[in-house]
């Protein structure tokens, strides 16, 4: 973690250099800011993952008491809030943050300034939300709907903080991406065009657009939310004017736009991942970088498809199905594109690999869920049941868990200098496998089946779901135990892993260029750039060097006749 | 509506096959151990092409499917033999009104009932669904489809239920402290027993009514 020590003048009147927590705390450098988000991500991602645990545990057996409804409520509102806005979306940021500047060989970012605020509001926002533990949380829900969040309905101070904490972290998402999409535009190196762009650097950009447009959509709503709760507005207040459905519609543009980034994350960071561990370039990097972006627009387009029970027309519901459905074909073209990448490779089995197929399998069962959601009149039976519940967390679980696990075990080494536990990584990969698979595939048939609705603090006897609710949260105790021991190993490995040199994966892209961590300004020198994979091309002008030299020595040594 | 769920669960239980088989396959057949050199493949763009348009295909197909299906669903059968006959095509029309932590509906003659609907057997009904407070969803989904209730907004539901007997259901949006104990139940009775209920329950409610104008006539609190 901390850098080598580097050499300093020493004279009186000079202080030595700051500890490292002041460093921390006051620098602008996108790798220490992108460190803190991933940290404190994982750090959420904790006390997600204890609301989760504490839901499942009152949802164990029929018309339990161990929560009491209101508790409950709360607990799904924080656990809702906290893994999107607390975990999944800063560890996705965070991901970018550090290692896009360095794929595209910039010395720092284009607006460190504007970045460290932006780090600064989210550390707010999760204070002002976790601050709500002093007075009393939201209870309305993971997405509040307008008119239970007005004040008429929930008159405590929770969704005041609930909305202070997601526009402070919002905003604070929208400022990083700004300053991000700056510097993937303006700092590129000499000869990284757009089409040699690598793919996760890539990603970065079409999530930085995605989160411009999004971000600001969810600020106009929880402003208006706001002036309704504390200064008698009439936006989602029905009866003067004000429209309950407006809430929906921007609320779900955000929470759509949001699924599709941790999902554009993931591919992004998959497929350096499958380049690397077979050694093939990816299979068509055109379409794959097409595809992103479409999945980008198109995915945020289908926000209706939350909508489907909500008195809108007929009209609406078909073109939010035709988005929808229209998602198979850059989902498709993705998935196709990342396991031809490995066809034909030689894969090397290790941590980095197996989470990153363990997302491409996660991600599928959720996205093919979601397509059952989408037909129309199959969403009249299945909107708010449990198998929605169970294809978003597929989906997000293998995005934001899976495919943030397999980006932690491959660039780890980068940020640390050090090797994450290979053994540990195994266990822990099989252990969430099993957890998920469990924790939410049985939800699938409660959903579908039995029609068990979600959100519902308790469920009875004779609703027949008993024996599926056991397995859940069966397996979601175990899914917990096996992230515990994934952020365990890294925290272990941070000090104690393997020392892992400058390139420990003989990766393509220009981060592996460069120091294990690298130095604050990040390259003393940068390759010239002349396709999409720069250290494949040095290898190979090494390659050709040195056997060159060989033939000339073997030459030199032959006996003269 | 049953039917286009189990053909976009089948879809999506196919695709999911297919993705887990592929990464089965490619994980056992190209480890490292096998000691080759990467193939250095690239797909052309006409491999895209045939993908991208067979996904297309498939998109579109399912697509046709849900808006056919969907057209079905939304269209009640008309009243049957057995059903009311007073209707004359008409659907029998019943306002359903949410609020924390009930249902009541309102009948065509002015009669009401809480928690319970009681419809007549075959016969077309429309439901309006209204909401008093904050967003519930009515969900009975034995007989008929979703829907939410949204104060300000009217939302329709069609259905016609073909057997006598008892329904339950439950709210499906959380509507806060009480949600999940926020349960319907549809009784589905003969034309002759659903006539006789909502007389019965109207001279009821119209004797109540008296009583308490009667009270408050004299002075006292109901």
């Amino acid at each position: 973690m901390s850098p080598r020590p580097r050499p300093e003048l020493v004279a009186d009147g000079y202080s030595p250099s700051r500890p490292r927590w002041q460093q921390l705390t006051t620098s602008a450098d996108h790798k220490d800011i992108g460190q803190i988000l991933i940290c404190g991500a994982l750090g959420f991602l904790f006390l997600a993952l204890v609301e989760l645990v504490l839901m499942r545990i009152q949802l164990l057996v029929p018309e339990n008491t161990f929560l009491d409804p209101v508790t409950f409520n709360r607990m799904l509102s924080l656990y809702g809030t906290t893994s999107i806005f607390l975990f999944a979306l800063p560890l996705v940021l965070g991901f970018f943050y550090y290692v896009a500047p360095l794929q595209i060989g910039a010395r720092g970012t284009a607006l460190p300034r504007l970045g460290q605020v932006g780090m600064g509001l989210w550390v707010a926002g999760a204070t002002v939300l976790y601050a709500g533990f002093l007075f009393t949380p939201s209870e309305a829900g993971i997405n509040p709907l307008s008119p239970l969040s007005e004040r008429a309905f929930l008159s405590n101070n929770g969704v005041d903080a609930w909305a202070a904490a997601a526009g402070l972290a919002t905003l604070g998402f929208v400022l990083l991406s700004i300053n991000l999409l700056t510097t993937l535009r303006t700092m590129r190196a000499p000869g990284l065009a757009w089409r040699r762009m690598p793919l996760f650097a890539w990603a970065a950009t079409v999530s930085s657009w995605l989160m411009i447009f999004i971000g600001p959509v969810l600020l106009a709503a929880l402003t208006m939310l706001m002036i309704d709760r504390n200064y008698e507005g009439t936006f989602f207040a029905d009866g003067s004017g004000g429209a309950p459905l407006l809430w929906q519609h921007l609320s779900w543009i955000f929470f759509t736009g949001s699924y599709m980034l941790i999902l554009i994350f993931a591919f992004g960071a998959i497929s350096e991942i499958t380049s690397a561990f077979s050694r093939k370039p990816h299979f068509n990097r055109p379409v794959t970088m097409a595809s992103l972006a479409a999945i980008a627009v198109i995915g945020t387009l289908a926000w209706m498809q939350n909508m489907l029970t909500a008195p809108i027309g007929i009209g609406w519901m078909y073109y939010a199905m035709l988005m929808a459905l229209a998602l198979l074909v850059p989902f498709g073209l993705v998935i196709f594109n990342l396991i031809s990448t490995l066809a034909g490779g030689t894969l090397r089995m290790r941590a980095p690999l197996l989470f990153a197929l363990g997302a491409i399998l996660s991600i599928s069962i959720g996205l093919a869920s979601e397509l059952v959601h989408s037909l129309v009149a199959a969403a009249w039976h299945l909107r708010n049941t449990t198998d929605a519940t169970a294809a978003t967390h597929f989906a997000l679980v293998g995005g934001a868990v899976l495919g943030g696990f397999a980006a932690l075990h491959y660039w780890f080494p980068k940020m640390t200098g050090r090797t994450m536990g290979e053994s540990l990584g195994r266990i822990s990969f099989w252990t969430i496998l099993v957890g998920l698979l469990l924790g939410f595939a049985p939800l699938f048939f409660a959903g579908t089946l039995e029609g068990q609705v979600v959100d519902a603090y308790k469920y009875f006897a004779d609703d027949d779901v008993t024996a599926y609710n056991v397995i859940s949260s069966i397996g979601v105790l175990i899914l917990s135990v096996g992230i515990l021991l994934n952020v365990a190993n890294a925290i272990f490995s941070r000090t104690n892993g393997p020392a892992a040199g400058h390139d420990p994966w003989g990766g393509e892209t220009l981060e592996w260029f460069t120091l294990s961590p690298p130095e604050p300004h990040n390259f003393d020198v940068l390759p010239d750039v002349r396709s999409a994979h720069p250290l494949r091309d040095i290898r190979e002008a090494i390659g050709h060097r040195s056997r060159r030299s060989e033939q000339a020595a073997s030459r030199e040594s032959q006996p003269v006749a | 509506m049953d039917t286009l769920l189990w053909i976009g669960s089948a879809v999506a239980a196919i695709l999911v096959i297919a993705v887990a088989g592929a990464l089965l396959f490619v994980v056992r057949r190209y480890r490292s151990e096998r000691g080759a050199e990467p193939r250095q493949l690239l797909s052309g763009h006409g491999l895209q092409l045939r993908v991208g348009g067979a996904l297309a295909f498939l998109a579109l197909v399912l697509f046709v499917l849900g808006v056919v299906f969907t057209g079905n669903a939304r269209e009640s059968r008309a009243t049957g033999s057995s059903g009311l006959s007073s209707l004359k095509g008409e659907p029998l029309r019943i306002e359903a009104t949410g609020q924390q932590w009930l249902w009541r509906y309102d009948y065509p003659n002015g009669a009401f009932s809480y928690y319970e609907l009681v419809v007549p057997a075959d016969t077309a009904i429309e439901l309006e669904l209204e909401s008093t407070d904050v967003v519930h969803t009515w969900n009975v989904e034995e007989l008929a489809r979703k829907a939410d209730a949204v104060p300000g907004k009217t939302n329709r539901v069609v259905f016609i239920a073909d057997e006598e007997g008892t329904f339950g259901g439950s709210s499906a949006t959380l509507s806060g402290q009480s949600y999940a104990s926020m349960k319907t139940a549809i009784r589905v009775v003969s034309p002759d027993e659903y006539e006789d209920f909502v007389e019965t329950r109207k001279e009821e409610i119209d004797a109540a009514e008296e009583r308490v104008a009667d009270l408050i006539a004299e002075g006292e609190t109901p």
